[in-house]
Order: C-alpha cells, then sequence, then structure tokens
C-alpha cells in the first residue's frame, strides 16, 4: 500500500524524471529495457511497455503505440538508435519489444476491424448476409424446418419479430458473425444456452440478449478494456475470432450468471446485465486476465 | 410580484418530477429517442430486453422516462408500469406501414386502460428522415386519433435520429404537463 503510493508520487512528479536517469546510470538499461527484462511476456509486459511508451517525451517513443503493423520493423529500429541501445549488450531486448508493439498494434487493428463489421449493415438484398441468418436457425433448431423467410418462429430462437433484419441494428452484421460464431464453433453448448434462454420463468431472448453482448464485447473493445486480455492470449496480432471468441466467452459466462441469480422476469435483464458488465470489468483489472471459454462438462458433454 | 416573491416561489420550487411512459411496437424508435433526449451517443443502439430509464432536465421539470421493450412477448408487463404515469409517448414507426394495425391495435387497448384514463397521450411518428415514411396526418387518419374524447392528445412528425421535431413534440409534453397540475 505505502510502496504502491510512494511509486504513485514518484511516477507523477518530476523526480521521475531523476529516478529513471539514476536507474539508467546504475544499471545501464533505459526503462524500456527494464520492462523487458523485469517482467513476463504478456499484459505484465506490454501494458508497461504502453504506458512508459505514452508517457515518453520522446516524440519517437509517443508515436510507437500508434504504429501500424508493417512499420513495427523500423520502429524498433529507430527506438533502439533513440535510446542508444546496443544489440550487442541486449540482444533479447530487440525480439522482446518487438513482440509489445506487435501486440500494441494489433489491438488498434482489431479494433477497426471489428469496427469495420459492425458497420455493415444487414442487407436482405445481400446473398451472404441472408445465408448466414438461415444458417443460424439450421445451426440451433436442426430438427425445425423454417415455415419462411418471414416468419413468427425467429421467435424461437430470440429475435423480437417476423423479420430478424431488424434486430442487428446498431451493431450491424458484428451481431450476427456473432452468434452464428458461437452456434458453429460450441454448437452443444450454443444449444443448451438456447434451452436456458427458452425456460417458460426464467428466460430470456436469446438473440436480442446475444446481440446486447455483443455491444458489450465492442464497447470494452473501444474502451481498452479488453487489452490485457488479448495482450495475455494472443502472443501475436489478434485476429478477428479472438474477439468473436471472447464474445462466446460471454454469451456462455452470462447464460450461467442469469440462471444463477434468477431474477424475477425479463424486465429485470438491464439490472442483471449491468452487474455481469461490472464483474467482467472486475476480471480485466487483474493482471493475469484471461477471458477464455471453458465449458464445464456437466453442461455440454459433447463439445 | 416582488423580486423576492419570485426568488422564495423559485427556491421552494425545485424541480418537479413527472413520470412518462414511453410504449410503442419493437423497432419503432424508442431508444433512440431516449438516448435523443438525454444528448447520448444514438450509433451503438441494441434492442430492448426489458427496459431503460433515464431522467431529462426540461422547462423546470425532471423528466423520467421509462422506455419499456416493444417485443410482442413482453408487452404483457407494460401494464407493471402503468400506476402514476403523468403522461404517455407512444411511438410509431412511420415507415413500417405493414404493422400500422398492429400498432393502432396496441394503442386502443393502452387508452382503454383504466390505470391510463385522463393521461395526455403525445404520438411520435418517428422515422420521417425515411423516403417511404408516411405523413403524420395519414397515420393520425389510419389510427382514428380524432376519435379520442377523453384526454388531450397530439400527434407529432419527428425523426430520432436527425433529432427534427423532437424538442417539439417535448415542448407539448412540458405543456400538457403544466396544465394537468394547475
Amino acid at each position: 500500500m505505502m510502496l504502491g503510493f510512494i511509486y504513485q508520487f514518484l511516477h507523477s512528479s518530476f523526480l521521475w524524471f531523476w529516478m529513471k536517469w539514476f536507474l539508467r546510470q546504475v544499471t545501464g538499461k533505459c526503462e524500456l529495457q527494464r520492462i523487458c527484462h523485469g517482467y513476463q511476456p504478456g499484459a505484465a509486459r506490454t501494458s508497461r511497455i504502453e504506458n512508459s511508451l505514452k508517457s515518453s517525451k520522446n516524440k519517437v517513443l509517443q508515436d510507437a503505440v500508434n504504429v501500424q503493423e508493417d512499420a513495427v520493423e523500423s520502429c524498433v529500429t529507430h527506438i533502439m538508435k533513440e535510446k542508444q541501445i546496443k544489440e550487442q549488450k541486449d540482444p533479447k531486448f530487440k525480439v522482446n519489444l518487438r513482440q509489445c508493439l506487435v501486440q500494441i498494434s494489433g489491438y488498434n487493428a482489431l479494433f477497426l476491424s471489428v469496427e469495420e463489421q459492425r458497420k455493415e449493415v444487414f442487407d436482405s438484398d445481400n446473398e451472404a448476409h441472408e445465408k448466414m441468418l438461415l444458417k443460424l436457425w439450421d445451426l440451433l433448431m436442426p430438427s425445425v424446418e423454417l415455415e419462411s423467410r418471414i416468419t413468427k418462429q425467429w421467435g424461437n430462437i430470440g429475435f423480437q419479430g417476423d423479420d430478424p433484419k431488424t434486430d442487428f441494428r446498431g451493431m450491424g452484421m458484428l451481431g450476427l458473425v456473432n452468434l452464428v460464431f458461437f452456434s458453429e464453433k460450441y454448437t452443444a453448448t450454443a444449444r443448451h444456452v438456447l434451452s436456458h434462454a427458452n425456460h417458460p420463468s426464467l428466460g430470456y431472448s436469446y438473440a436480442i440478449v446475444g446481440i446486447n453482448l455483443t455491444e458489450m464485447a465492442y464497447s470494452l473493445l473501444r474502451s481498452g478494456a479488453l487489452k490485457p486480455h488479448f495482450y495475455n492470449t494472443v502472443a501475436g496480432k489478434p485476429h478477428i475470432d479472438h474477439f468473436h471468441q471472447l464474445y462466446c466467452y460471454l454469451a456462455y459466462e452470462f447464460d450461467k450468471f442469469w440462471v444463477e441469480e434468477k431474477p424475477a422476469s425479463i424486465m429485470e435483464f438491464n439490472i442483471y446485465r449491468e452487474k455481469f458488465h461490472d464483474k467482467v470489468k472486475g476480471f480485466l483489472l487483474e493482471p493475469e486476465v484471461s477471458l477464455v471459454l471453458k465449458i464445464e462438462s456437466k453442461n455440454c458433454p459433447d463439445d | 410580484m416582488g423580486l423576492l416573491s419570485i426568488l422564495r416561489k423559485l427556491k421552494s420550487t425545485p424541480d418537479q418530477e413527472v413520470r412518462i411512459l414511453l410504449l410503442g411496437l419493437d423497432n419503432g424508435g424508442k431508444t433512440t429517442l431516449l438516448k435523443q433526449l438525454a444528448s447520448e451517443d444514438i450509433s451503438h443502439i441494441t434492442p430492448t430486453q426489458g427496459f431503460n430509464i433515464k431522467s431529462v432536465q426540461s422547462q423546470g421539470f425532471k423528466l423520467n422516462v421509462w422506455d419499456i421493450g416493444g417485443q410482442r412477448k413482453i408487452r404483457p408487463y407494460w401494464r407493471n408500469y402503468f400506476e402514476n404515469t403523468d403522461l404517455l409517448i407512444y411511438v410509431i414507426d412511420s415507415a413500417d406501414r405493414k404493422r400500422f394495425e398492429e400498432t393502432g391495435q396496441e394503442l386502443a387497448e393502452l387508452l382503454d386502460e383504466e390505470k391510463l384514463s385522463g393521461v395526455p397521450v403525445l404520438i411520435f411518428a418517428n422515422k420521417q428522415d425515411l423516403l417511404t415514411a408516411a405523413p403524420a396526418s395519414e397515420i393520425a387518419e389510419g389510427l382514428n386519433l380524432h376519435t379520442i374524447r377523453d384526454r388531450v392528445w397530439q400527434i407529432q412528425p419527428c425523426s430520432a435520429l436527425t433529432s427534427e421535431g423532437v424538442q417539439d413534440g417535448m415542448n407539448w409534453v412540458c405543456k400538457s404537463v403544466n396544465a394537468k397540475r394547475k
């Protein structure tokens, strides 16, 4: 506690500059080197590198947090030149710094591709969109045939009306892709979750709650809250599938949470959504966080 | 009235609380309207499961606006929110002609509710930004609004997306609540 306070104070004051200078003289290493040396790969290292770069007074270091993936290599060289780090003296540094920058730029790139998918509006005239929607039905309801494209049956998987297209709204195709991804990769689990959602008194609307959880995942990504999760679970550049995987985690865990909490009715949804949101945000404050879907076998033996 | 008594009056009447119910079919634009009223970002909206509530300050009132999800499955819950309602805002998607009949039925049922008797109703003919939107006059006619005699009502064309017409509607809301409270 006290040490943390002293650390905070030092960090925020001008003393930090001299502290770093002093450490550099004693250890012969700059802050970036000390971080790479002293912390394990993952959020512990990458987040510290990111903060150090951000708060640097040097423009080259500051700009490094916004580096594009294809410029990482030259950025590393540039930083080493600025900080006068000799590769021979600290051979691992270059590799480690590169990995941190790949993760940092990868997170930013991931947000851009997620944002692109979100902005893609579901369009009934687009064959691929329509096909994906029908695929969602087939994955969740293998034994029931859809009577027509516009039908009340959509309510059985938790859409609001006769035509799901109006339910994607602000999440666009990202919402549908998330739903299909979960049903495809974890089919038995998704059907199991759907069976909870269709419970007569404890149920909720599977699809639109899913779209709500897409929004949760999206806003956590956008705010940067998911950084430690991705730094810990993806060593290189994250792919959009890693985001969809995170959605699966939320869909599974939310259902579990809902069933455990037993809300009085569906009208309480937003209260429990916030409780769950706070819980997830709490996890994300832990340095070791890794929000990976772990299916309890008693729930879904065949996944 | 002297300056002092005006000041005293201002001090003694903190914002009056008003309970407003926001109802209508799913995809009508209720949540967009709510967020627009609260000056919040409207680009990431998702379907409402359950309800949302926000308080908005307007013309000396504290408007507590309850936005209840519109899907058929949760319409039976609407009645749980009727108690002590000062004003009803009913939102219609003016471009969704296929559901005019359904939305008309729901509105008629609401107007028949005992707990909502005499409650002023504002009908927002929303989505006027869309080319296919029906004009407010056509909707008023289709819903037989002129037959409403047991309360004050108003139909207001608007676009929750662009916020056009929203303020006009809210001015009517404040005026009606004022008249009712006097």
